[in-house]
């Protein structure tokens, strides 16, 4: 491996979608697009800690882009990234009501050529509150639940992380994780609209 | 829907994951509006999982970098060694020509590397003579604060007895209860390295840790690892310490990863190799 990867646009779109070098992606799109990002947050209102709040939304919500195959290309990565981050901060400034700095100093600040990314901005904001209720699991499934759907481990895989025995115990936890955090979003009320709008 | 429908729809689920839907149930959800309803929550049960584990891996890239950043700087590069002829004059610093300087930088590299030798040498040798197992324990034990989100509302005397640091209190509590769940093995465990009773703890952190692999449950597995690990230490057993540390380390979803992530690991094998020799 090499010590710091260098990707053109369609290198590191190629290396997130096929889940390839992803530490080394994400570490490329840090060292490479997170100081642009963070001045232009703390330029407008916001904190070190929300710049780097938002750029590590922001850097999610690409990665799932890309792996979803939703990743157009009609903008660089640079200008998506900037998009997402500078919208996702101005939806947060509106969120705390600091209309002030909303109003004067962001939207001077809009480029003129931005893609509209509004849909991306509420998928984001849906993702924080589902990933809340993934927190509220406890450790345990939380822990069963990011083996098998996100690190993609074979039960027997687990069983060599997990205190438990064998494979059955394993998949028996999984089951009741999996219905607990779908019963916790069947109770949210925000998700539970969502819900009654799809299904209008 | 009952238990059996919604695990054969997770099994569907799952199965889709890799490419193999079942037609009855895909059959199912088409026709069913409440094993439809029920399809949609599952799977944004798994999209929740997979953002969070995502989030957790940017997280986890963003510190790393952030420490590499905060690390002291290495040079970029050696500069270049350039002669200067005998006869030339000596000019005044700020006239010496870029060779005179970067001469003069090598000559003080050349010094600072003989000094940072010394000083390495140093430290490693007094790391020798100083870290041992006892020296680890020291540094890396930390009392257990029992979390008040674990306790009950009304604290029950062993939970008071550790809360006042009442070690001999909660070991003789311990020993009266009948059934000991692993609540009360780990407060044992906890006041016994209290007491510099390292063997008795072991026995409480095994004892919790095996109790959870029969249950099929964790309730203070993570918190028995750790202190398992520096029980080893203060009973100046850094090999039996070693893997559970390293297992920990490896761990990022281990509620101590981020400690034993900070630990020496230069220091721990340090003290193995001495243990060992």
């Amino acid at each position: 491996m090499r010590a710091q990867e260098q990707y053109t646009d369609a290198e590191l779109i190629a290396a997130i979608s096929a889940g390839r070098e992803l530490n080394e992606a994400i570490r490329f799109i840090y060292r490479q697009y997170s100081q642009a990002t963070s001045s232009f947050i703390m330029q407008h209102g916001g904190s070190e800690q929300d710049a780097d709040d938002i750029f590590q939304e922001t850097v999610v919500a690409f990665i799932e882009v890309v792996q979803k195959g939703k990743y157009r290309g009609e903008a660089s990565v640079k200008t998506f990234l900037n998009s997402i981050a500078r919208n996702y901060w101005f939806n947060e400034i509106k969120k705390r009501d600091r209309s002030g700095l909303r109003d004067k100093q962001f939207e001077l600040s809009r480029d003129k050529n931005e893609a509209d990314v509004s849909h991306y901005i509420s998928e984001m904001e849906r993702k924080r509150q589902l990933r809340e209720l993934v927190d509220q699991l406890g450790e345990s499934c939380r822990k069963v639940l990011l083996l098998f759907y996100y690190e993609n481990l074979s039960m027997k895989e687990m069983v060599e992380h997990l205190p438990y025995d064998n494979e059955q115990v394993v998949r028996n936890k999984k089951y009741k994780c999996l219905q607990a955090l779908a019963g916790l979003i069947k109770d949210n009320p925000a998700i539970a609209r969502q819900m009654q709008e799809i299904l209008k | 829907m009952t238990p059996e429908e919604t695990r054969k729809m997770i099994d569907q689920l799952d199965e889709s994951r890799t490419g193999r839907p079942s037609p009855s149930q895909e059959q199912l959800i088409d026709q069913d509006p409440q094993a439809a309803q029920e399809w949609y929550y599952l799977n944004l049960a798994v999209d929740a999982v997979r953002n969070a584990g995502l989030h957790e891996q940017v997280a986890f890239i963003k510190e790393n970098l952030r420490k590499e950043q905060n690390a002291p700087a290495k040079p970029a590069h050696t500069e270049q060694y350039i002669a200067v002829p005998a006869n030339q004059p000596t000019k005044p610093a700020a006239e010496r020509s870029s060779g005179a300087i970067i001469r003069s930088i090598s000559k003080y590299s050349l010094r600072a590397a003989a000094f940072i030798l010394v000083i390495t040498s140093s430290t490693v040798l007094y790391k020798y003579l100083t870290v041992s197992s006892s020296s680890l324990y020291e540094r890396y034990f930390g009392a257990y604060n029992l979390n008040t989100s674990r306790g009950e509302t009304m604290e029950s005397p062993i939970v008071q007895a550790y809360n006042t640091k009442n070690w001999n209190k909660v070991i003789a509590l311990a020993g009266a209860a009948g059934a000991r769940d692993n609540q009360v093995e780990f407060l044992a465990g906890m006041a016994d390295l209290q007491l510099n009773r390292c063997d008795d703890a072991i026995t409480h952190f095994e004892q919790v840790i095996a109790a959870n692999a029969q249950a099929a449950t964790d309730f203070y597995q993570d918190e028995a690892e750790y202190y398992l690990a520096i029980s080893w230490l203060a009973c100046k057993k850094v090999n039996q310490a070693m893997p559970i540390l390293e297992k920990i380390k490896a761990d990022p979803h281990h509620q101590y990863h981020q400690k034993v992530v900070e630990m020496s690991f230069f220091d721990l094998r340090l003290a193995q190799y001495k243990e060992n020799k």
